[in-house]
Formats: C-alpha cells, structure tokens, sequence
C-alpha cells in the first residue's frame, strides 16, 4: 500500500501513514480535538496546508465557507491523506492539571497507579504506597475526543456500533500512560484505582451504554468492576486487583464518589458542597448525613466549545483577565499571543465587563453591538456571553435545587468545593460577581483535581469507606424538578 | 389605535406582566399586561382586537429579536409571561369562541427526553401568534400525540428534541403518526435537529427557531 509523510509545524513532527489514511485518526494525538464530533460544524479542527494537497469535497467547501476558512485551511474531520503533506496546527502543548495534594493514609508496601478517566483528559500517577508520594506523572487527552467533546456524543458513536472502538482506544492509552508510568520508575505494581464517569465506566468495561442515553437512564451496571491485565490487553503485571470504582448514578460517577472522598464532606457535620467544573459539572451537596448529587449541563461553554474563540486551558489561551485602569490585561498560557479564552478567563471577561458596566442585567451588550472587544484580536459575542449565562445558570439552579431538596438554604453551606481542569485558573470573587456562585467568596475552596486525589486515596482504602459515601449519596435529576425553568431562567440573569 | 392597546403592546415586548412584577425596572409601579388587557375591555376594545392588535404584533416582534440573538431566553420568557397574563384575562373568549384561534398545534418533547425550554419557548410563541397550543409535556410516546390529533382533528404537530440520542426516536414516532392519520403536517425542532435529518425522518417541516415556526404557520394558515 502507498504511504505519505505528514509533517507537523510547528512540532516538527513526521507522521507515515497509509494512503486514504482520514487525519481524525492521526492528528488527535497532537492535541487537535474533535469537539462536534467530526459533523464539520464546530471548525475547532481545522489545520493550515502549508504544502501539499488535500482535495476536497463540496460538502467540505460549503463547511470551510460558512466557518469563514480560506483557501489554505482544510477541517482535519473532512480530510484524508493522499499525497505527503505539510501542515501547520498550533492545538498543541496540553497543560493537563496532575495534582500534587497530601491526604491521610496509612502505609502499605509497593506500589500503586491512580487514574483519573475523564470525558476530556486523562491522568495516571504512580504512587508509591508507603508514602503516598507521587513519583510521577502521566496525561494525555481521552482519545475518544474524535467521536465528539461531551458525554452523549460518545454515547451515541457506541450506539452506532462504535462501542469496541472506544474501548480499545480508552484501554490502550491508560495503558500505554501506566507503561511510561513504569519507564520513569521500574517498580512492580501492587494495584490500579481508576475513576471516572458512568458513561466511561460503561465504556471501559464493555457495558452496553444506551441506558444512558434517555430517561429514565437506568443502568444495571453502577458497581464496581475489576479487571486482569490480560482482560484489558496490558503487558505489565500487577499484583493486586485493578479496579474501575462504583458510580453513584447514572451521570455521576466514581469521579465525584473520588471527589466526596477528597473533600471528606461526607464526614462533616455542616453542610458543604463540592462542584466539578469539568464537561459534566457535576454539583453535590450535604454532610455526614446525607449528600445529594446531580449533574448539570455546563460544561461545554467552560471548555470552549460553544464560544467562538473558546479554547481548552492550553497554549495560546488567555486564563484571566484584570481591570486595570478600566482596561482588560490578558494573562496568555506560554507567553504567546492570544488566540482565544479558556474558561477562567471567560468568567473574568464576563465578570469584568459587568464591572465596566457594559453588560446589563440580561446579558445584553449595552452598546447594541453584536460582538465585545476584550483586547486587541479577541472578542467575545453576544451569543458566547448567552452560552456563558447558560452555563452558569445551570451550575448557579444545580446548587439551588439540590438545596431545596435537602431542605436547607444556601447560605447554610460552610464551604463550597471547586475542582475540575479549570478550576485552579478560576478567581473566586468572579464566580460570586458573575452569580453562579450566590454565597460568600470565604467560603469557596479550590481544590484542583478530586478525582484524582480521591483515586490516590482509594489506593489506601477497603470497600467500606467507598460503600459508607455510596449509601449516603443520593442521585437526582435536575430536569425533573417542578420549578427547574423558573429556577434556571432566574439564574440567567446577572 | 386605542393608547390602551399601544401601551399593552409595548409591556408584553418588555415582559411587564402585572403591576407588582419588578421587570423591567423602568416601567415599576405601572400597569402591566394584566391590568392593560383588563382594562382595554373595559373600554369596549373587542378581544379579538385585544389579541390581533397588542398580543400577536408584541410577540412577533420578540420573536424576530430573539432570532437575531438581540435578545435571550430570559428576555423572551418574561415577555411569553406577560402575554400569559394577558391571555388569562381573554380566557373567557377564546372558551366562548368570541375570539377565532387559527387552527390548533399540539407540542411535545418526545419519548426519551426530559428537555422542555426550548419546547416551551415555542409553545408560548405559537400561543402568541393566534394558535390554540396543547402542550403535551416531556417524555412523550406516539401514542400520546396520535391520540391528541384524534381529539383535535386537523392539528399541527410538533416535536422536540434536545439530545442527538433521543432525536433518533423521532423518526419512529413521525412515522407512528403518518401511519396511522397520514394527512397529519409534523414539524420537528431541537438542537441536534437540522434540515437534512426532518427529510430523512419524513417530518414535513423543521425551523431552527420559534419564529421560524410561528412564521411557517402563518403561511400555512393564510
């Protein structure tokens, strides 16, 4: 079969491929994401062909022109490769959080691996268990980004018989990040604690998703499942068992379970409340007695999807802004210039414009514009600062309803909880200002990643402490809340 | 034009309902759609009236706003509540068929789904454009809306979806619907729906906003 060589500027990278190769299945690894799920809508994959061809389609012009794409630009999701080619992307140099916090624990002997599978990114740390020290660090993007950015996408691509497909995919990079896990430190492994959402969960363990994908989402499949190396096509040994952790409902997963761990609010007498900030963003609230939990539906603004200069906490992206003498200054990751805003940053522009007085109460652009200039060459619309609304309204309505169930006020909520890929970017007065968060700015805690740091600990506990979280913990369904419209509508407004 | 009815209009545009509703803050303290539609009667302007001249031009202007992304759901849900302050007042009339509906439509988000906003939304619109509206709800089967039509012969139907997996179900219930009252005009709406799939399903009609389907049925009524 022919082959071409790829090149990749500015990575400097070379890529063989067979011929008719399609680039959504080389590129993702080089951090270009597939947020529409390759329908050609979202443009977020788009590559500059700085040499070479790539032919296109009349379905492929009409996606570039309606995205406002030159010539030079081709929609990695609408191209194959059939002649050797140079392009130029710069969706590269992922900054994926890898948390280093320190818990209670008691030693053991050897040696452990916490994985953290989320719907965007992906983190394994090897621990060594006598001193639950980090002795190092693997991320890489979930692989399945190619079948779209949030949970039902995916959903649906295993629904339309990709389902082995995103289990091997998902199973071969966890496994290839543990392997490099072992190049940095050749030590015997003792067990694997692996968390993530149900929808991953299903995934990774070859359940059949499509309980998940319309009410009333009842899944058989909430428990906890382990695994041998040789089920999940692994060449290295481990010890002990390899465990993918129970989830608690069927959108809130052993993350979140990870994530109550983390907080210990399970433990707490007064009520607290812990918000994952990720795709999903998932909201719990409660104490020693009880905790109740739902996911909401916010995260696609918070990750740049629906914001058309959005982007994910990378290279290029501003993660705040200030006021400084009426003016915004951008803080841009890797001292580059700006290419567009990540979700920190977006809640600073929102939270700041309302400042100067440009926005009003509805989130109208005062001036009757249709778009805003935060600073030279980066702007946000009135459709993105609408999408925002929607976001946190649904966060800001989550709390609420979930209160409301509990039978408590907001304000009995001592400490709120913020973890997720942005969320250590994020400036807490500005989710107060912006009116996600209607408490207190004292009381919000960042916590970075719980998933994480509840899988770390999970490495040091038995069944009973998960169990004692699981029975606690109640799932509900925001949606099927009387009031939700009232509630969410209310929380759009600023 | 009666003052009464130029003054109506312009409070169910703002999304004033009543006197004592806080928005928008520079008309507090003043009538709102409520007192307005109360009061207009009063003075002998006929419902019919009330609804063609004040209601129906107020919602068509919200809707053409929000189709131009001027304005947002908050905005056009306190309008859609004003006119539902409105509507209250004329209930009598539409019961007593002093006031002409242009024809039934019947809305749904369909089996599956538990998403009614956007469903909402076009409910309110349509209601306010001069249609009777059933509203169905969420989860809805087939059956549900056959048996709807059965009670409403001649009404248009509408489905909602907001997730790509529950959009699929509707394929079956057009079709559930074609079979069974084959003259039946079903339009289908939602974020993952788009021109391509209501051919491909045989849906008759789909619009990316609620005035598109207000606009539509206009059209289908004139």
């Amino acid at each position: 079969m022919k082959k071409h060589n790829i090149h990749l500027q500015p990575l400097g990278k070379t890529l063989t491929v067979n011929d008719q190769t399609p680039l959504i299945d080389v590129l993702h690894e080089y951090g270009i994401e597939f947020p529409c799920g390759g329908k050609g809508t979202c443009g977020k994959c788009k590559v500059k062909l700085v040499a070479g061809e790539i032919e296109t389609t009349d379905i492929h012009r009409q996606k570039l022109a309606l995205l406002g794409l030159g010539a030079e630009w081709r929609l990695a999701c609408y191209s194959t490769c059939t002649s050797d080619i140079t392009l130029e992307i710069d969706q590269y140099n992922h900054l994926i959080l890898a948390d280093e916090s320190e818990f209670e624990y008691s030693p053991q002997r050897g040696f452990g691996v916490a994985v953290d599978l989320g719907t965007t990114t992906l983190v394994a740390q090897l621990i060594d268990l006598a001193t639950a020290k980090v002795l190092a660090v693997e991320t890489m993007l979930n692989p399945q980004v190619k079948f779209g950015a949030d949970l039902i996408s995916r959903i649906q691509a295993c629904i339309d018989g990709n389902e082995h497909e995103l289990k091997r995919l998902i199973r071969f990079n966890i496994g290839t990040m543990i392997e490099l896990l072992l190049v940095k430190h050749n030590v015997p492994l003792h067990k694997i604690a692996i968390v993530g959402n149900t929808a991953m969960h299903h995934i990774f363990s070859g359940f059949d998703v499509s309980p998940l994908s319309q009410y009333p989402f009842d899944t058989p499949h909430l428990h906890a499942i382990t695994f041998t190396t040789s089920e999940l096509d692994w060449n290295f040994e481990v010890v002990g068992d390899i465990t993918f952790f129970p989830s608690i409902g069927s959108f809130v997963g052993s993350d979140i379970l990870a994530g109550i761990a983390a907080t210990g609010m399970h433990k707490n007498d007064t009520y607290c409340a812990l918000i994952d900030l990720g795709t999903n963003g998932e909201i719990v609230v409660g104490n020693k007695n009880q905790l109740i939990c739902a996911s909401t539906a916010a995260g696609p603004a918070f990750e740049g999807t629906n914001i058309s200069m959005g982007m994910r906490a990378t290279t290029g992206a501003v993660s705040s802004f200030k006021l400084v003498e009426n003016k915004l200054i951008a803080n841009v990751i890797g001292n580059v210039s700006a290419k567009g805003i990540c979700g920190s940053a977006l809640v600073d522009a929102i939270a700041l414009l309302r400042k100067q007085d440009l926005l009003g109460i509805f989130g109208e652009i005062n001036s009757g514009e249709s778009t805003i200039e935060l600073i030279k060459g980066i702007s946000l619309t009135q459709k993105d600062i609408n999408e925002f609304q929607l976001a946190k309204a649904a966060i800001a309505a989550g709390l609420e309803i979930l209160c409301q169930s509990l039978k408590i006020q907001l304000a009995d909520i001592q400490s709120i909880y913020i973890a997720g890929g942005f969320g250590n970017y994020i400036n807490s007065s500005h989710l107060v200002e912006t009116g996600m968060i209607e408490l207190p700015v004292t009381k919000i805690h960042k916590m970075g990643n719980t998933a994480l740091i509840g899988a770390k600990m999970f490495l040091f506990q038995d069944a009973n402490t998960i169990d004692e979280i699981r029975s606690k913990t109640i799932h509900i369904n925001l949606e099927s809340h009387p009031n939700f419209q009232d509630i969410y509508v209310d929380k759009m407004l600023f | 034009m009666n003052e009464l009815l130029v003054q109506l209009l312009e409070v169910v545009e703002l999304g004033k309902a009543d006197q004592k509703s806080p928005f928008p803050p520079q008309l507090k303290g003043q009538d709102g759609a409520s007192e307005l539609t109360t009061k207009a009667l009063e003075a002998g302007v006929s419902p019919q009236d009330i609804l063609e001249n004040a209601l129906i031009p107020a919602m068509d202007k919200v809707g053409k706003k929000f189709a131009e992304n001027k304005i947002f759901v908050p905005q056009m849900l306190m309008s859609a509540r004003a006119m539902g302050a409105a509507m209250l007042v004329l209930k009598p009339f539409f019961a007593s068929g002093a006031i002409k509906t242009k024809g039934t439509f019947i809305i749904g988000t369909v089996k599956g789904d538990l998403h009614d906003i956007g469903k909402n939304l076009v409910a309110m619109m349509v209601e306010g454009s001069g249609w009777s509206v059933i509203d169905l709800g969420v989860d809805v089967p087939a059956e549900r809306y056959i048996q709807a039509v059965k009670e409403h012969p001649g009404a248009v139907v509408a489905l909602s979806a907001l997730l790509t997996t529950t959009m699929v179900n509707m394929g079956q219930i057009v079709a559930d619907i074609k079979a069974e009252l084959p003259d039946t005009f079903v339009f289908i709406g939602g974020a993952p729906v788009n021109n391509e799939f209501c051919k491909k399903i045989g849906a008759d009609a789909y619009t990316p906003d609620p005035q598109g389907v207000v606009e539509y049925l206009n059209k289908m009524a004139s």
